[in-house]
């Protein structure tokens, strides 16, 4: 019993110690340190995703702006407000959080912390839907994308590439926005392409929310259905379902087209097959606001990033020369507002 | 030559006496807590990383302040009610694995008490009708959850395990569905399964303004009092483990077996009830779909690591509480990644279920009674 003793005792010495040797960080509170923290949502920093996606624009802001950067991944929805107040306390200058669920508390903590700058990748600013800039919180920015021009640029994609004149696409739900822009910004595209292109669009409305993301049989039993009658492009959109479309689509031969980043990284079943991914451009938006932020010119509300389309990667050779001078050429057009995909942010 | 026994003064004595059952008791936790931290360490020294600093960011975040206090007791808070609800089915013979279900279920009973009901009786109720309304009838649903499979125990024989398990899927697909149809936050910029908030009088206040620590916690203190009180000063506590003990003796000493599991399953169901409660009322102001995942299964390492006692199981609590929040600033100080903590978390049940292995490392002899977690088939 006494070794028993001795060890409790020297475990609450050392606990009792512990706080008096404090770790040496940088000291971001200084004027001439930027730093620059990332919250996660409740995932892993490397999900081949939102996470690594807007990671990678932080670590960009490292290599090029000098930063220290920093990032904590978040194992349960209530500590987002902690996990915000970590790096505030800790005087960061640019906090990144990601994802929507993540909108109420960064809105909260950039009243609270009024000298830092929020960024909130996918957070969708309520407020300009009045467009009175004054109810704006000054030091937050959503980060958001033109999902419709994705979805443009690969259904024009799709349009030049099919032989059998007949495109196919799955999506997670016409409920959420960006899952109902991408998919009519898919058909915009299309029929900008061939006016009279045969479409099969079908969004898994018939199940819960947490059935919609989720059900990769759903997706490739649809992409199969839409395959039996002659598609020879398949787009799933929508986080597994769609995975599950894309996977399908190129188990049967035909070309894939994934969404949100580079799926050729995140579906190697799918690779052979890939033509494209209609992508958030999170990295140079997140690298974008950034700079803003440490030049003093931080925009507030709602900052739109840019949409955009993957490299062809394995079918390189298989896409022809005009095909992609054409898609550079949509892609420009995009960007400068010369060519519009017409698709409303909201299903009317 | 005098034994260091009779040298002592009678005060020690006296004080050794009371020390040394407590100290005899939580000897085993702690040391297997010890060789969980150095085990991890050792983890994370061989990925790479540096220990000490690891350890000095989970103390900092878990005590170093006063906000990392309030956290820890913000997540104290659940773990403590659903240990509890674990430790009392081990209590009754039961092993009671649908925490997670019966958790659920109460958070969304309060929190369609707390958003919905002053529509309903088209009254403003006062908070001090609204938030005991909120919170009886979420621990209400958590105890008619659990009693269902209480009463197929105690009237068709089928095994609680089973029967707990399967309604947990029942209750989070039931939950899904109605945070995704009825009950979901209508507002269209919502793009997630939830709850409106709920009204501003069914909220439980925080205790010190500008932290978080809410009075949710002094209630699972008391609560885990009162189980005490339950349990060792009356007699349907001594039924209760009368039954779990042997239920053959319970019944030939005239206790009614039947009557009683169903009455400990819902007594269960109510602790567990309450943790989703809480969370609801005094935390997040609303239910949303995916809060509070594991919790019911972490209750289970909670109460085994707390040795079924009331105050074993706020202690085991508090040390899952203090871990899972002290996670932020170990990573924020050395990257390394939280899930280190369910690893040491992980251990620590290992070395507490395996008691052997701690016994035989610091030779210290089996006196304790062992507690028996659940019986077989017809037990």
């Amino acid at each position: 019993m006494k070794r028993l003793y001795g060890v409790i005792a020297v475990l609450l010495v050392a606990a009792l110690l512990m706080p008096a040797c404090a770790p040496k960080a940088p000291d971001c509170t200084k004027a001439d340190v930027f730093c620059v923290g990332m919250v996660t949502d409740v995932g892993k920093i490397d999900d081949k995703s939102f996470n690594q996606s807007t990671w990678e624009g932080v670590k960009l802001a490292e290599k090029e702006l000098g930063a220290i950067v920093q990032y904590l991944e978040t194992t349960d929805s209530k500590d987002y407000a902690k996990n915000i107040s970590t790096f505030a306390d800790a005087g960061y200058d640019v906090i990144v959080t990601v994802g929507f669920a993540l909108g109420e508390a960064t809105a909260a903590a950039a009243v609270q912390y009024p000298n830092i700058k929020f960024i909130g990748v996918d957070q969708f600013q309520a407020w300009p839907y009045d467009e009175d800039k004054t109810n704006d919180i000054a030091n937050l920015a959503g980060l958001n994308f033109p999902e419709d021009q994705a979805g443009f640029l690969v259904g024009a994609l799709a349009a030049q590439m099919t032989k059998s004149g007949k495109i196919g696409g799955v999506f997670g739900t016409d409920v959420v926005p960006p899952v109902w822009r991408f998919g009519e910004g898919y058909r915009a595209g299309a029929q900008y392409i061939t006016p009279a292109i045969e479409l099969f669009i079908v969004y898994h409305n018939d199940v819960g929310f947490d059935k919609t993301f989720t059900d990769p049989e759903w997706g490739a039993t649809t992409a199969n259905s839409m395959i039996d009658k002659g598609a020879d492009v398949i787009f799933g959109g929508g986080g597994k379902t769609g995975n599950g479309a894309v996977i399908a689509a190129a188990q049967r031969s035909v070309y894939a087209i994934g969404v949100d980043t580079d799926q050729y990284y995140t579906l190697p079943e799918a690779q052979k097959m890939l033509l494209s991914s209609a992508m958030k451009l999170l990295t140079p938006g997140t690298l974008e606001l950034i700079k803003l932020a440490k030049e003093g010119k931080f925009p507030s509300g709602n900052y739109l990033g840019k949409g955009g389309y993957a490299p062809y990667h394995d079918l390189d050779s298989q896409v022809p020369a005009e095909v992609k001078t054409k898609m550079e050429a949509i892609n420009a057009g995009l960007l400068d507002g010369s060519l519009l995909t017409n698709v409303p942010p909201v299903k009317p | 030559m005098q034994s260091s026994e009779e040298r002592t003064s009678p005060q020690t004595k006296s004080i050794m006496r009371f020390l040394r059952p407590t100290l005899n008791a939580l000897g085993v936790p702690l040391l297997a807590v010890l060789t969980a931290m150095i085990v991890g360490g050792l983890i994370i020294a061989f990925a790479g990383g540096d220990p000490f600093m690891a350890y000095i960011g989970l103390f900092q975040g878990a005590l170093g302040s006063p906000r990392a206090l309030s956290e820890t007791a913000v997540w104290a808070s659940p773990y403590i009610f659903a240990g509890l609800a674990v430790a009392l089915a081990f209590r009754g013979g039961l092993f009671n694995i649908g925490a997670e279900g019966q958790l659920a279920f109460g958070a969304v009973m309060a929190a369609l008490i707390g958003y919905a009901l002053p529509g309903w009786l088209h009254i403003d109720l006062p908070a001090f009708i609204h938030i005991p309304l909120a919170v009886g009838f979420g621990a209400l649903a958590g105890a008619l959850w659990a009693a269902i499979p209480g009463a197929l125990k105690a009237y068709t024989g089928g095994h609680e395990v089973i029967n707990t398990i399967m309604m947990n899927y029942i209750a989070l697909n039931l939950t899904s569905f109605l945070l995704n149809g009825p009950m979901r936050d209508p507002n269209p910029l919502n793009v997630i399964a939830r709850t409106p908030g709920i009204a501003e009088s069914a909220r439980i206040p925080p205790i010190f303004s500008g932290f978080r620590v809410h009075w949710g916690f002094i209630l699972a203190l008391l609560v885990a009092l009162a189980v005490w009180w339950l349990l060792w000063k009356t007699t349907l506590g001594f039924e209760i483990r009368t039954v779990g003990a042997n239920p053959d003796a319970a019944k030939y000493a005239g206790i009614d077996t039947k009557r009683t599991i169903v009455l400990t399953m819902a007594l269960s169901g109510l602790l567990a009830g309450l943790a989703g409660t809480i969370e609801v009322t005094a935390l997040n102001y609303r239910h949303e779909l995916g809060f509070s995942i594991g919790y019911g299964f972490d209750a289970i390492a909670i109460a085994l690591l707390g040795k079924t006692h009331p105050l074993g199981v706020v202690l085991a609590a508090l040390l899952f509480a203090a871990m899972r929040n002290g996670g932020t600033r170990m990573q924020f100080l050395t990257q390394i990644p939280v899930d280190i903590i369910s690893v040491i978390q992980a251990l620590i049940l290992l070395f507490v279920a395996a008691d052997a292995i701690i016994r035989y490392i610091y030779r210290i002899r089996a006196r304790e009674e062992r507690v028996v977690l659940t019986r077989g088939w017809g037990g």
